[in-house]
C-alpha cells in the first residue's frame, strides 16, 4: 500500500506518545509508563497481510508498523528488522516464509578451517550488502514519512547470534565442546562484525542504537561458563569498541530466553547514557520487573515484560494481570522504565491482548516519582 | 616541557573556544601531578583539565599536541557505586601515571541537565580518578544533544 492509501497519522497522538517515550531516557516528567511491544510483523497481521508480505516490503513494512503504534497507542518507533540478518551479506542464502519472518537455509561457515579463512566486512562493504540495504530501505522511508517516528537502529543479536547465522547452530555447538577455541574465533569475528554494523549506521544517520544482547546464549542452551564466554565477553568487548568508535550512543540489551544463571553478569555489561536492559525469562516464569528493577534500576533503563506466548494464546485478562503486575514493579524504577513483551510481538497475536497489554500501563503505571 | 601545537589543530582549537594556553596548562599541571593517563605501549598522554560543565581532555606526546576533545555530562563515580569483580577483561590499552595501575574499562554514572546514567569511562583503580576516550567523547556529544533537545 502506498503512503497515499494510509489515513494522516494524529499529530496530537504523535507528541503526546513522544513525550511519553522520552521520559524513561531523560526524566522528564509524563503521566505514565509507554508501552513498546515490539511490534513487527504484527503490523501486517493488521493490513491483513502476512510475514512474507512484511519482509518483501521494507517500506510499507515500516508504514504499517507506524500506523500500528498509533492504533495501539504504543512507543512511537518505526521498528523493521528480523533475526536472521547477516548471513547474505557473507554468502548465505536466504528464504522468504509467509508466516514467519525470513530464515537462513544455507551458511557460509561449514568447517572449522572456513572460520580462520572467514573476513568481517568493514563498514563500507557491509552498508551496501544485502542486510543494509533493505533495513537502511525501511529506516529511509521512516525517516522521510515520518520523521518523529525515526530511531538509527542496528540490529546485531549477540555473538553466539552473528555466529549461527554464519554457520549452523549444531556445528557452532558440537565445536563448543569439542574445539571451544573455533567458536571463541567466530565470536570474536562476530563481535567485529558488529562494530562494523553500527558504524556503517553512525555513518549514514549520525548515531545508532544497537539491539544487542543474547538470544541463542540463554540458560536453555548454554550453561553460565558458555554464556560467559561466548557471549557475554565477546558481546562486551563488541559494545565497548562501538562506543569507543563513537558509534552511539544507543544500547538495547535484549536478553531473550531464560538467565536465571548469567543475568547478573550483565549488570557490567558496557552501557551509555541510553542503555536498556530486557530480561525475557527467570527460568520457566517471565523475568519478575521486582527482579530486574532491583538488580539493574540502579544502572540503566529498564524494560519489563510480559510473556510472548499471553500476548498469542492468552486471554486479554491473563495479559492485563501480568502486565499489571510488571508495571506496578517497574514504573518508578530510578532511571526509566519501559513495558513490553518479552520478545517480538506474534505476527497473528489477537489485537485485544496487545490492547490489554497498553490498558494496564493506563491503569496502573501512572508515575508517582515525579 | 614545549609541546609543539600545529596551525591545524591551533585553528580547530580556536573554532571550538579554546586558547593554546588553557591547553598547556591542563598538560603543565598533568605533568606536575602525574595525574594523567598514559599508553601502555607508547609516550602518548591524556591530560584531563577544564570545569564541572566542560570536562576537556588533552592528548599529546613528548613533544607534539595529538587531539584536545571535551564532554559537558559530569563524572560522578562507578556505576553501581564500587569497583566490584566483573567478567570479562576490562584492562584498557593506558595506565595510571601517578600509580602505575591499568586503567580499566568499567561503566561510570554522568549527570547532565539533572539527568544520571551510565556511560563508558577509564577508570584508576586506585586513585578514584575517572577519564573518558576520545571516540566516547564523540558518543556522548550525541548523548548530549539528545538530552539538550528533550530536557529542554
Ligand atoms: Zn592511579
Amino acid at each position: 500500500m502506498p503512503a497515499k492509501d494510509y489515513a494522516p497519522i494524529d499529530e496530537n497522538w504523535l507528541e503526546n506518545a513522544g513525550s511519553l517515550w522520552t521520559t524513561p531516557w531523560v526524566d522528564k516528567p509524563s503521566e505514565r509508563v509507554i508501552v513498546d511491544p515490539i511490534i513487527l510483523s504484527h503490523a501486517a497481521s493488521l493490513f491483513r497481510k502476512n510475514a512474507g508480505y512484511f519482509y518483501q516490503n521494507p517500506d510499507e513494512a515500516i508504514r504499517m508498523v507506524c500506523h500500528a503504534c498509533e492504533l495501539y497507542d504504543v512507543t512511537p518507533v518505526g521498528h523493521y528488522l528480523y533475526a536472521d540478518y547477516w548471513g547474505q551479506d557473507y554468502g548465505a542464502e536466504i528464504k522468504i516464509q509467509t508466516n514467519s519472518p525470513p530464515g537462513i537455509t544455507k551458511r557460509p561457515i561449514k568447517t572449522a578451517e572456513d572460520v580462520d579463512n572467514f573476513e568481517v566486512m568493514d563498514s563500507d562493504e557491509l552498508a551496501k550488502g544485502p542486510t543494509l540495504t533493505t533495513h537502511y530501505k525501511a529506516l529511509d522511508t521512516c525517516k522521510e514519512e515520518f520523521p518523529n517516528m525515526f530511531a538509527p537502529i542496528t540490529q546485531l543479536g549477540g555473538t553466539m547470534e552473528v555466529a549461527t547465522n554464519w554457520a549452523a547452530i549444531e556445528d557452532v555447538f558440537m565445536w563448543m565442546i569439542t574445539e571451544p577455541e573455533v567458536v571463541d574465533k567466530l565470536c570474536q569475528k562476530a563481535g567485529d562484525h558488529m562494530v562494523s554494523a553500527c558504524k556503517a549506521t553512525a555513518e549514514r544517520y549520525g548515531a545508532n542504537v544497537m539491539i544487542t544482547g543474547s538470544v541463542i546464549a540463554s540458560g536453555d542452551l548454554m550453561d553460565t561458563e558458555q554464556i560467559k564466554r561466548f557471549s557475554f565477553q565477546p558481546v562486551s568487548r563488541a559494545v565497548r569498541k562501538v562506543l569507543n568508535a563513537g558509534a552511539g550512543p544507543g544500547i538495547y540489551y535484549h536478553l531473550c530466553g531464560n538467565h536465571t544463571d548469567d543475568f547478573q553478569m550483565w549488570k557490567n555489561a558496557p552501557m551509555s547514557p541510553f542503555t536498556i536492559v530486557q530480561i525475557g525469562y527467570d527460568g520457566q516464569n517471565i523475568f519478575p520487573t521486582s527482579k530486574l528493577v532491583e538488580h539493574f534500576g540502579d544502572r540503566c533503563t529498564c524494560f519489563g515484560t510480559v510473556d510472548t506466548k499471553l500476548i498469542d494464546r492468552g486471554t486479554p485478562a491473563q495479559v492485563y494481570e501480568q502486565a499489571k503486575e510488571q508495571v506496578i514493579a517497574g514504573k518508578d524504577s530510578p532511571r526509566g522504565f519501559i513495558l513490553g513483551t518479552a520478545c517480538e510481538c506474534p505476527t497473528n497475536a489477537p489485537p485485544v491482548n496487545v490492547h490489554a497489554l497498553v490498558k494496564a500501563a493506563k491503569d496502573h503505571g501512572k508515575y508517582e516519582k515525579f | 616541557m614545549d609541546i609543539k601545537i600545529t596551525e591545524e589543530l591551533n585553528n580547530t582549537l580556536k573554532d571550538n573556544g579554546f586558547k593554546e594556553e588553557e591547553i598547556k596548562e591542563i598538560i603543565a599541571n598533568a605533568e606536575s601531578s602525574g595525574q594523567k593517563l598514559k599508553a601502555r605501549d607508547g609516550d602518548i598522554s591524556i591530560a584531563k583539565g577544564g570545569a564541572e560543565n566542560l570536562t576537556v581532555y588533552a592528548v599529546y606526546s613528548p613533544s607534539e599536541l595529538l587531539d584536545v576533545y571535551t564532554h559537558k555530562m559530569s563524572i560522578l563515580g562507578l556505576t553501581g557505586g564500587e569497583l566490584n569483580e566483573i567478567d570479562y577483561d576490562d584492562a584498557s590499552e593506558w595506565a595510571c601515571a601517578k600509580c602505575g595501575e591499568i586503567a580499566l574499562e568499567r561503566n561510570v554514572d554522568m549527570t547532565y541537565m539533572g539527568v544520571t546514567r551510565p556511560g563508558p569511562g577509564l577508570v584508576c583503580p586506585k586513585c578514584n580518578e575517572y577519564y573518558v576516550s576520545d571516540g566516547v567523547a564523540k558518543t556522548l556529544k550525541t548523548a548530549e544533544a539528545i538530552l539538550e533537545e528533550k530536557r529542554a
